[in-house]
């Protein structure tokens, strides 16, 4: 007789309950939950004598793809992530810096595995920052070849699985080929719907708000906006992660116990849960993630409203 | 009696009393779950309190220098005067010398009058003003005006000079403003203050509701929980992770 056992724990932190007054401040608004009573069970009886059988509460594919704890509905949309940690790794271990970054692209397939399976629908990696240019020159090749190989052996995979590939940055840094396989990438992964993984490469959160101002300002040179109609909104618009239908991270996770966002999406985060997990990036697994999803769904968020 | 009426009873019997192992196991673990985060509630009390005394060793002495400027995310709900006050009060004991408030309404600036007046150790930061020792603490207050929309008019003032030199480049490729013009414009607007070394978010959620984002690069964040049950305690406690830390800046 098979048993199967479905539950949502009841919060660590109340929630009252959520302000209905709209803002113009705020891009979306996300209800809040009270978690359901701590019991959901459900038994399914084999009594072949009858052939009767109890139905589950679960939905099949909840109880196949989301742990116990998970809410589906409470899932964010886009998660954004700074894989912190990768030469720490190494060094603990006694590798070089390269087994580090090796292990950390690893992590990474293993969190699309994940986010794909859970229903996440954008996945953001700081991959290389601006600043990372003043890293070593063999590092910093290094990590391009590894840019290019990854992308290169993933090809195949990002179109079976239906993953869009955007890369954000100031790409003009990079080697003329790697610009080359990333903008075929992006262009070639552009209508798949599934999945859609942002690399942001030679990228910060200042270089983007300053590109947005540059491109308003040759919009606007060119007849095509009014100067008083640069705003908020306007600038949000031109900013990098508008190639997404979901450009405001709601979950940031920075590994390796660091408590900074160091010039990432700088505006793009401002109602983003924050979590800092202290595993370092290539440790950072299935169990670490779902204790981040399991504490931004419980956190209270009110996008000041 | 019936054989199979016996061993449908019987499966029966077995059902409902696995189903109520099952439940008692179950509110079990959650017992469990609860006491331990009680437990970890307490010692956290209990250390906040024994840091507070001055008992634990690591905390008592603060490399306070480290900390040139603190920023303070408040959840505009939250915003209770008098806690704010108290927190100043702390933090001037502490020998913190320049602090910002923030709270996206502006709830705080529009109370600048009153904490200026009840908090007696502090001036307001004036945006000359560099970071240097004073005898007063400098209070600066924010809201989301000087965030976002600031960087929307500081793009104003951009487009504005651009003009103005009558520069002929017009392709997307071609680097027309750099980041210390945009630092520059947003000095203009009144929207580019310093760039807080440490910022204490006192609120249900862990984010930094739309604080300056320009000034927080590299900015170290610590969620303190709600206003009303902030800690003396918990407060040295962030503030002596905060000088541990050491930061690559990417290199």
């Amino acid at each position: 007789m098979p048993f199967s056992l479905h539950f949502s724990p009841t919060p660590l932190i109340t929630a009252p309950s959520p302000l209905s007054k709209p803002s113009f401040l705020v891009p979306y608004y996300h209800t809040l939950h009270a978690p359901k009573s701590p019991l959901c069970f459900s038994m399914e009886h084999a009594l072949t004598h009858q052939g009767k059988q109890e139905a589950f509460d679960l939905r099949p594919e909840d109880s196949q793809t989301l742990p116990l704890g998970l809410r589906r509905d409470a899932m964010p949309s886009h998660v954004a992530v700074i894989m912190d940690g990768n030469r720490r790794w190494a060094r603990l271990r006694d590798l070089p810096v390269r087994s580090g970054y090796e292990a950390g692209v690893e992590s990474l397939r293993k969190i699309v595995e994940i986010c794909c399976k859970w229903g996440i629908k954008v996945l953001s990696v700081f991959a290389f920052s601006s600043d990372n240019w003043f890293r070593p020159k063999v590092e910093v090749e290094f990590l391009m070849s590894l840019f290019e190989r990854g992308m290169q052996e993933d090809t195949g995979i990002f179109f079976r699985e239906n993953i869009r590939i955007s890369v954000i940055g100031d790409l003009t840094k990079l080697p003329k080929a790697l610009q080359e396989l990333m903008v075929n990438l992006e262009e070639a992964t552009k209508n798949n719907t599934l999945f859609q993984l942002i690399v942001a490469v030679s990228y910060s959160g200042h270089y983007d708000v300053v590109q947005a101002c540059q491109r308003l300002a040759l919009k606007a040179k060119c007849g095509l906006i009014e100067p008083s109609d640069i705003n908020v909104s306007l600038m949000e618009q031109e900013l990098e992660t508008n190639c997404t239908e979901f450009p405001h991270p709601d979950l940031l996770i920075r590994t390796s116990g660091e408590f900074r966002i160091s010039n990432f999406m700088l505006w793009q985060l401002a109602y983003t849960e924050l979590y800092f997990a202290q595993s370092l990036w290539p440790d950072f697994g299935e169990a670490e993630f779902l204790k981040a999803l399991l504490a931004f769904q419980q956190r209270q968020r009110r996008y000041g409203v | 009696m019936d054989f199979a009426k016996l061993k449908r009873r019987l499966y029966y019997w077995i059902h409902q009393i696995v189903n109520i192992l099952l439940r008692l196991m179950w509110h079990l673990l959650h017992v469990t779950i609860h006491l331990c985060y009680f437990a970890i509630n307490i010692a956290n009390a209990l250390e906040s309190h024994l840091i507070s005394k001055g008992l634990l060793r690591r905390y008592k002495s603060l490399h306070i220098s480290k900390l040139q400027y603190l920023a303070i995310v408040i959840e505009s709900e939250d915003c209770r005067t008098l806690n704010v006050i108290e927190l100043l009060q702390w933090l001037a004991d502490l020998g913190v010398k320049h602090v910002c408030l923030y709270d996206m309404e502006g709830i705080l600036k529009k109370s600048k009058d009153f904490i200026l007046e009840k908090f007696d150790g502090a001036t307001l930061f004036q945006e000359n003003d560099v970071l240097l020792d004073q005898p007063l603490m400098t209070l600066e207050f924010a809201s989301f005006s000087d965030g976002k929309e600031a960087v929307a008019k500081a793009a104003n003032v951009l487009f504005m000079k651009y003009l103005k030199s009558g520069s002929t480049s017009s392709y997307q490729g071609e680097q027309i403003f750099t980041e210390s013009q945009m630092g520059e414009a947003l000095k203009t607007v009144g929207g580019n203050g310093p760039e807080p070394d440490l910022l204490l978010v006192y609120g249900p959620a862990r984010c930094h509701l739309g604080f300056p984002a320009w000034r927080i690069r590299y900015t170290e964040i610590q969620h303190m929980g709600p206003l009303k049950s902030m800690k003396y305690g918990s407060l040295i406690k962030a503030i002596y992770k905060f000088t541990m830390v050491q930061q690559n800046y990417g290199k």
